[in-house]
């Protein structure tokens, strides 16, 4: 049911933005550390989603995209003097360029080829970047300059303003990628994932769709790494371990795949999840496994998917007392 | 870059050495997945385990062998758990979400290795017999490297005779050929792959052993090797022996002399090797099977 699915969607992004907003005016220091983190983690994980929850397509490399538009950015900002507006466009370019070329390749493999394929990319990525010295190597490199927001009053430099820059961006993102998933591109993908035979019996270019999502989510990916970059005014390699793609995973999948929504609000549980364990225990990853291990067994469909169906269950029991 | 044969030899040897342990770790993974496929992306936790292990056997018994023989089965065994425990309850859920519980599984054995073992990297000796060097082409080379390449070997040819002269060899090629028909013929798949995987699961152990006094041991070393073992199973050719071996040669030859001769493009070297081989036999080296 379409029009249920949408307002449904709607309803959860409102709440979501509404929270965002409260968060932010009360949040301190730290708190604005954290949302400004959160809503780097949503745009990589809505990107991720598109590619998994839509179209089927599991990429535990994602963070080579990621890690190449912080690159980029840093590239441009630090080692070259631009301005990290221009920085911001230019990632996402060379990171579209890399998903092209890593894509027209990679989604020839089907199903655990392709897992297999994306995660030698993301290591990879992870050992150029580790092994070249222009990229200062394993040190990493700092120097990397935010945007200047000066022309709106704002100064992107103190960390309640830049996690607003960073949100607002995270919701134009949503706006976007929503709009994409809507309109036939993304209805097609989804149809794809559901029959691949059946919609290349009717004539669909189902190759190019896959690249072209690949691309698309490469992209978003870049955007989110160049906001990485500028957040942490610092990048090095391990921006582009296999854990970044896991983390990445694990929030797509908590969240609730195939919605949009429930990645942007799973990075929001996992960041405050990872904050808190790491707190208490030093070994959070255990716990983090454990959890995912459980969402996967017990809960495919995530944060999401859960409410989504105890809705259901909710509607239905009314229909019934009728 | 010196380019003499005896520069060249050697590389060759360290080679043979990579594509030894490489064989060890992906031969499992390859058989397992081109049986049921599935494959266990926690493999690299295995190899990982085998090594910790290994270590602390040495270090309570002291000797190397009692080591190299019980970490494969200590590994075995926990494969086996995993697989009675978790595996039989994935059997009806589709193929994703299979790879996606052992990828968790793979945070969940990083950090137990860390709370066991702690953080630090650490050294193994190796056996005193092969402690020394030997003289070759004029240059001194560690008499262990020389013990891997022939455990490789070993295993190569015990493999492909158990493969070959077994009655779980011959329910393995059929399985591995066609399932459904093997299945409806009364054959006993389930329990073939249990017993394979169980044995992948130890050759990834004794890996880790083996590679434990050349390579550093440390929490995560599973990572980068089960990449290449995963490059190896893709470019060998899922389900077959020969396959993880031929792939496993070439990777192994390509990281060493791309390591070697370009380190900052060692990677891109294995991707277009690998391209290369899935561009002109998308079926893997020794294709096998249809499904």
């Amino acid at each position: 049911m379409a029009m249920g699915r949408d307002r449904w969607r709607a309803v959860a992004a409102g709440v979501l933005a509404l929270a965002a907003a409260v968060a932010w005016s009360r949040a301190d220091f730290f708190g604005h550390e954290l949302l400004a983190q959160i809503a780097i983690l949503a745009i990589f994980a809505m990107s991720l989603d598109l590619l998994v929850g839509y179209a089927g397509l599991v990429s535990l490399g994602h963070a080579a995209f990621y890690g190449i538009g912080a690159y980029a950015t840093a590239l441009f900002t630090a080692l070259w003097g631009g301005s990290a507006w221009l920085a911001m466009p230019f990632s996402v370019v060379v990171a579209a360029a890399a998903a092209l070329l890593v894509g027209a390749f990679a989604v020839r493999l089907a199903g655990v080829f392709f897992i297999m394929i994306t995660l030698a990319i993301g290591q990879m990525t992870y050992a150029y970047f580790f092994k070249s010295a222009a990229f200062g190597g394993d040190d990493g490199l700092a120097g990397i300059a935010r945007i200047d927001l000066g022309w709106i009053g704002l100064n992107a430099n103190e960390p309640a303003h830049f996690a607003l820059f960073a949100l607002v961006v995270a919701g134009l993102v949503y706006l976007a990628l929503d709009r994409v998933t809507r309109a036939p591109f993304g209805r097609m993908l989804v149809a794809i994932h559901d029959n691949e035979s059946r919609l290349r019996a009717l004539g669909c270019p189902v190759y190019r769709y896959k690249v072209a999502v690949f691309t698309l989510a490469g992209a978003v990916a870049g955007l989110a790494g160049s906001l990485a970059a500028q957040h942490a005014m610092f990048i090095s390699p391990e921006l582009l371990t296999w854990t970044t793609s896991g983390e990445a995973l694990i929030v797509v999948i908590v969240g609730g795949m195939g919605s949009l929504i429930g990645p942007a609000a799973g990075a929001a549980i996992v960041i405050l999840l990872a904050d808190y364990l790491s707190g208490e225990t030093e070994y959070w990853m255990f716990f983090m496994g454990a959890f995912f291990v459980a969402v996967v067994l017990l809960a495919g469909d995530g944060l999401y998917g859960a409410l989504r169906q105890l809705g259901r269950w909710r509607g239905a029991a009314g229909r019934r007392a009728q | 870059m010196p380019l003499d044969p005896a520069f060249i030899g050697i590389q060759l040897l360290n080679g043979l050495q990579l594509a030894s342990l490489l064989f060890l770790l992906s031969v499992g993974l390859s058989v397992v997945f081109g049986l049921m496929n599935f494959i266990n992306l926690a493999h690299g936790t295995l190899y990982m385990l085998g090594a910790f292990i290994g270590l602390s056997l040495a270090r309570w018994t002291g000797s190397y062998w009692i080591a190299l023989a019980l970490a494969p089965l200590a590994v075995a065994a926990v494969g086996a758990l995993f697989h009675v425990v978790l595996l039989r309850r994935l059997q009806a859920a589709t193929p994703m979400k299979q790879v996606l519980v052992t990828f968790g599984l793979i945070f969940i054995g990083l950090d137990s290795v860390r709370y066991i073992w702690g953080n630090r990297t650490h050294g193994m000796a190796p056996p005193e017999l092969f402690a020394g060097a030997v003289d070759i082409l004029g240059q001194t080379y560690p008499a262990y490297r020389l013990l891997v390449i022939g455990l490789g070997l070993v295993v190569l040819v015990v493999l492909i005779f158990g493969l070959e002269r077994t009655r779980l060899g011959a329910v393995v090629r059929a399985g591995v050929d066609d399932r459904e028909t093997a299945m409806a013929l009364g054959v006993d798949v389930e329990r073939a792959f249990f017993i394979v995987f169980c044995l992948g699961c130890g050759l990834a152990g004794l890996a880790g052993v083996v590679a434990a006094p050349v390579l550093s041991v440390y929490p995560g070393m599973g990572m980068s090797v089960l990449i290449l073992a995963l490059i190896v199973v893709v470019v060998g050719g899922p389900g077959s022996i020969g396959g993880a071996a031929l792939g496993a040669l070439l990777i192994g030859m390509a990281e060493t002399f791309g390591q070697v001769l370009v380190p900052e493009f060692a990677s891109v070297v294995i991707y277009a090797v690998m391209a290369l081989v899935l561009l002109l036999r998308p079926g893997g080296l020794v294709p096998v099977g249809r499904h």
